[in-house]
């Protein structure tokens, strides 16, 4: 065992302890482009701590201890690789082809702490190769077109709406509220690329400290409560005047919005989202219990992206579009079951069952859908 | 985790033939100078390298075994305790969902180097423990509920005789929102971390098979697993909760009263399993603060500091109640007395408790919200939990106590080797 005398007897050669070339512990280094460098001196390695990808790897060792050492990369007890005879002052590197793990190395004096290797595992199947412009420029324009028509008739019925609460229509006005809505509901994503319309036309009272009174809480569940719970339509013309005047400009700023391909393709996942963190339980329309409505326009929107892009990802992973179909068709299903009309039951009817049997594909349609943008290669 | 390296591994301390004589004189002069400068001995621990905490971080429980881990293992400091509605539609899609579960848990008990993929797409780890997932001490043990038999996979002749779905005893309050589940999975590790980055794991891989229905989270002081059998832990009332309980380590105490035994009247595929009881307990610790000290040690049988029984020298004095049939000493109400008589007619009734405390704000009127998750295991619910409950009913403490939530569980048998998968025995009956 090495005794205090050995370590700190006095330095005959001055070596400086300096690391050559410090690396962040969390920066992945790979592949035998760069050498990992790892530096020994009399109280251990510097850096203590390495990251490294998984096959091969190179490693500098440079010896800035007093004495002849060796070093390795452990496994436990095992010695996974070495490089013996390093001489003080003398660099030496050791190529190692590293599976994926936590190892050690040594680090000189056998009572130094003993450094940690950490060999990340690489990403599987290599990076995406990108869709060409050109192959999504159809899709493209064939969403542009549905955006346009979804927000031509979100300024239609919202005017028809607003026309029913003007005239004191109550019955009228609470008919024509989740129709106005489901529009907005069917482009969401796009809607919410300008966030002052967004929250004038669809914020919940959850956002305000004073909830439905907070003097900030207006557009459609502003006029939702008035209209559903306080059977106030004189009230909601107010809100009603400023709700059209903010549909009108969002429809004039969609008009001349020039959507980015992959705001698109996320527009999938965005709406899954929307459904998975509000619809569910039932707390989006909570005052005239129309969330079927939204919920549909959601998974309509979803679907209408996912479609157009359906032959690109089918190209690319056939399991994967098998799956959303099928989880798409479960959704559509237990909608099916609670239309009525032109339009939905109350949410109130929705069975408890159906609520838990909807959780299952909604949430593996987030999974899936959230891998789109990747699947076809687009940051 | 599988390891390949490029070169074959050699075992430490086995000279290979062709071992350079250099290297040998050098080894040699080394060791004779005293210097054991090459680490030579490289399996001995050196000291510095280890804190307490890479320590803790590397502490494993086993995940084969005739019994799932988590049950009679030393409780780490935090847990979380998760109850699932299960989505299967079918069997076979319960064969995958426990597949899956037995994967994935295997994987996160034993840790290693988390997948990676392109990072156009969402990374398959939360990322939560790093690039290597260490051990951490991590359980997860996986029980179903009496709503799992209902007959909609045709397990309904197979559930365990005495798994019934919780009811209400007179000092509760049950939140439906906080009861029940078709599946319970409990989780336990060292850091809080740890179980996070498990239950998203989980959570993430079985998306179309489980739905989250409620949680709470646990706590134990920190150092509990090194200070186990030195002292016992305090619950939230500020008693020493666990004095007389099961020792968890004598495998034969834990046969008797915890593990389903092979050819009992049970049906055959539970054998090596334990009915699990969950009670979220809310404590009304601002009433229980303003509580004299004699009061409150009458209602529960000890001394608060001590733990030792009212009447009795020390925490674990052996004592029973034969003295005291009047409750002069220690009252005929209190709570240790009625939970475990100490009679010979009474050891049916011993449990295997495993509770955590736990604190999660504060309620409308401003008092707050914490108190004990109760957990515990039994090889017979009826002559365990429920006949314990049932004998507590009532008791002086309710008074400062209000249940709220938990549920009845069939904690699964272990997975015995890597060829099998959790709950394959009650599939295949």
């Amino acid at each position: 065992m090495p005794t205090d005398a050995d370590i700190h007897r006095p330095l005959l050669v001055a070596v400086p302890v300096v690391a050559l070339l410090t690396l962040t512990p969390l920066a992945a280094l790979s592949m035998e482009a760069l050498p990992v460098n790892v530096t020994i001196t009399d109280k251990g390695c510097e850096p203590n701590s390495l990251i490294v990808t998984e096959g091969k790897s190179m490693f500098a060792i440079k010896n800035a201890s007093r004495r002849a050492l060796e070093w390795e990369i452990l496994d436990g007890v095992m010695v996974v690789e070495e490089r013996e005879n390093i001489f003080p002052g003398f660099t030496q590197t050791l190529s190692a082809n590293l599976s994926p793990g936590e190892y050690q190395m040594t680090c000189g004096l056998l009572n130094n702490p003993k450094g940690k290797l950490i060999v990340q595992a690489a990403a599987t199947g290599g990076p995406t190769a990108p869709v060409s412009a050109l192959d999504l420029a159809g899709p493209l324009a064939e969403y542009k077109l549905y955006v346009s028509s979804e927000v031509d008739a979100l300024l239609a019925d919202t005017q028809a709406f607003v026309a029913a609460i003007n005239a004191n229509d109550l019955a009228k006005a609470q008919a024509l509220y989740a129709p106005a809505r489901i529009h907005y509901e069917r482009i969401e994503p796009v809607a919410e690329l300008f966030s002052d319309l967004d929250k004038a036309i669809d914020v919940r009272a959850d956002d305000f400290e004073k909830k439905e009174d907070d003097p900030g809480f207006v557009g459609f569940h502003k006029i939702e409560k008035l209209l559903f719970v306080d059977n106030n339509t004189a009230a909601a013309q107010q809100v009603a005047e400023q709700l059209t005047k903010d549909v009108q400009e969002l429809h004039n700023r969609i008009h001349n919005l020039t959507i980015p391909a992959a705001k698109m393709v996320a527009g999938a996942a965005d709406l899954i989202e929307e459904v998975a963190a509000t619809k569910i339980a039932g707390e989006e329309d909570r005052y005239s219990h129309t969330d079927l409505w939204d919920f549909q326009g959601n998974i309509d929107g979803a679907q209408k992206i996912y479609t157009l892009l359906r032959p690109l990802a089918a190209k690319r992973n056939a399991a994967f579009v098998k799956r959303v179909d099928a989880n798409f068709k479960q959704v559509d299903a237990i909608l099916a079951k609670y239309k009525s009309g032109n339009g939905f039951v109350s949410y109130d009817k929705v069975q408890e069952s159906d609520r838990k049997a909807m959780k299952g594909p909604i949430t593996t349609l987030a999974e899936d859908l959230s891998t789109l943008r990747g699947q076809l290669g687009l940051e | 985790m599988t390891r390949r390296p490029g070169r074959g591994p050699k075992q430490r301390g086995a000279a290979p033939p062709n071992l350079s004589s250099r290297r040998s004189i050098l080894k040699l002069g080394a060791a004779a100078g005293g210097v054991a400068s090459f680490g030579i001995a490289a399996a001995a621990p050196t000291p510095a390298a280890q804190t307490d905490d890479t320590e803790t971080a590397h502490q494993s429980q086993p995940f084969f075994g005739p019994h799932q881990s988590g049950i009679v293992t030393p409780q780490p400091a935090a847990a979380t305790v998760v109850a699932f509605d299960v989505l299967a539609h079918d069997r076979a899609d319960l064969e995958r969902l426990f597949r899956t579960l037995t994967e994935r848990i295997r994987f996160l008990m034993e840790g290693g180097p988390i997948a990676a993929r392109d990072p156009l797409l969402p990374p398959p780890d939360s990322g939560l423990l790093g690039p290597v997932v260490v051990p951490d001490n991590l359980t997860v043990t996986v029980a179903v509920g009496e709503s799992f038999f209902d007959g909609r996979f045709g397990l309904k002749h197979l559930k365990p005789k005495h798994l019934v779905r919780m009811t209400r005893f007179p000092n509760d309050a049950l939140d439906a929102s906080f009861c029940h589940g078709d599946l319970l999975i409990q989780i336990c590790a060292n850091r809080e971390e740890t179980v996070i980055h498990a239950l998203r794991d989980i959570i993430k891989n079985m998306p179309d098979l489980l739905a989250v229905h409620w949680k709470i989270d646990g706590f134990l002081p920190a150092d509990t697993v090194r200070r186990l059998g030195k002292e016992t832990v305090r619950n939230l009332l500020g008693f020493k909760d666990g004095t007389a309980n099961l020792a968890a380590s004598d495998t034969e105490l834990m046969n008797r009263h915890v593990w389903i035994q092979p050819g009992t009247d049970e049906p055959s595929w539970t054998a090596g399993g334990t009915y699990q009881v969950v009670r979220v307990i809310r404590n009304l610790v601002e009433r229980w603060d303003r509580t004299p000290l004699n009061e409150q040690q009458k209602i529960i049988g000890r001394s608060k500091m001590s733990g030792a029984p009212l009447g009795a020298d020390s925490e674990h004095d052996q004592f029973d109640y034969v003295g005291d049939p009047e409750g002069i000493r220690v009252p005929l109400t209190a709570h240790i007395r009625l939970a475990n008589p100490r009679t010979p007619q009474t050891d049916v009734n011993l449990i295997l408790r495993r509770p955590y405390n736990f604190s999660r704000g504060v309620n409308k009127n401003g008092q707050l919200d914490m108190g004990l998750l109760f957990v515990c295991f039994q090889s017979n619910l009826t002559s365990g939990f429920l006949a314990v409950q049932s004998r507590l009913n009532g008791e002086a403490l309710e008074e400062y106590i209000k249940p709220v939530g938990g549920g009845y569980f069939f904690a699964l048998p272990g997975v015995p080797t890597p060829d099998r998968f959790l709950g394959d025995v009650l599939l295949s009956a």
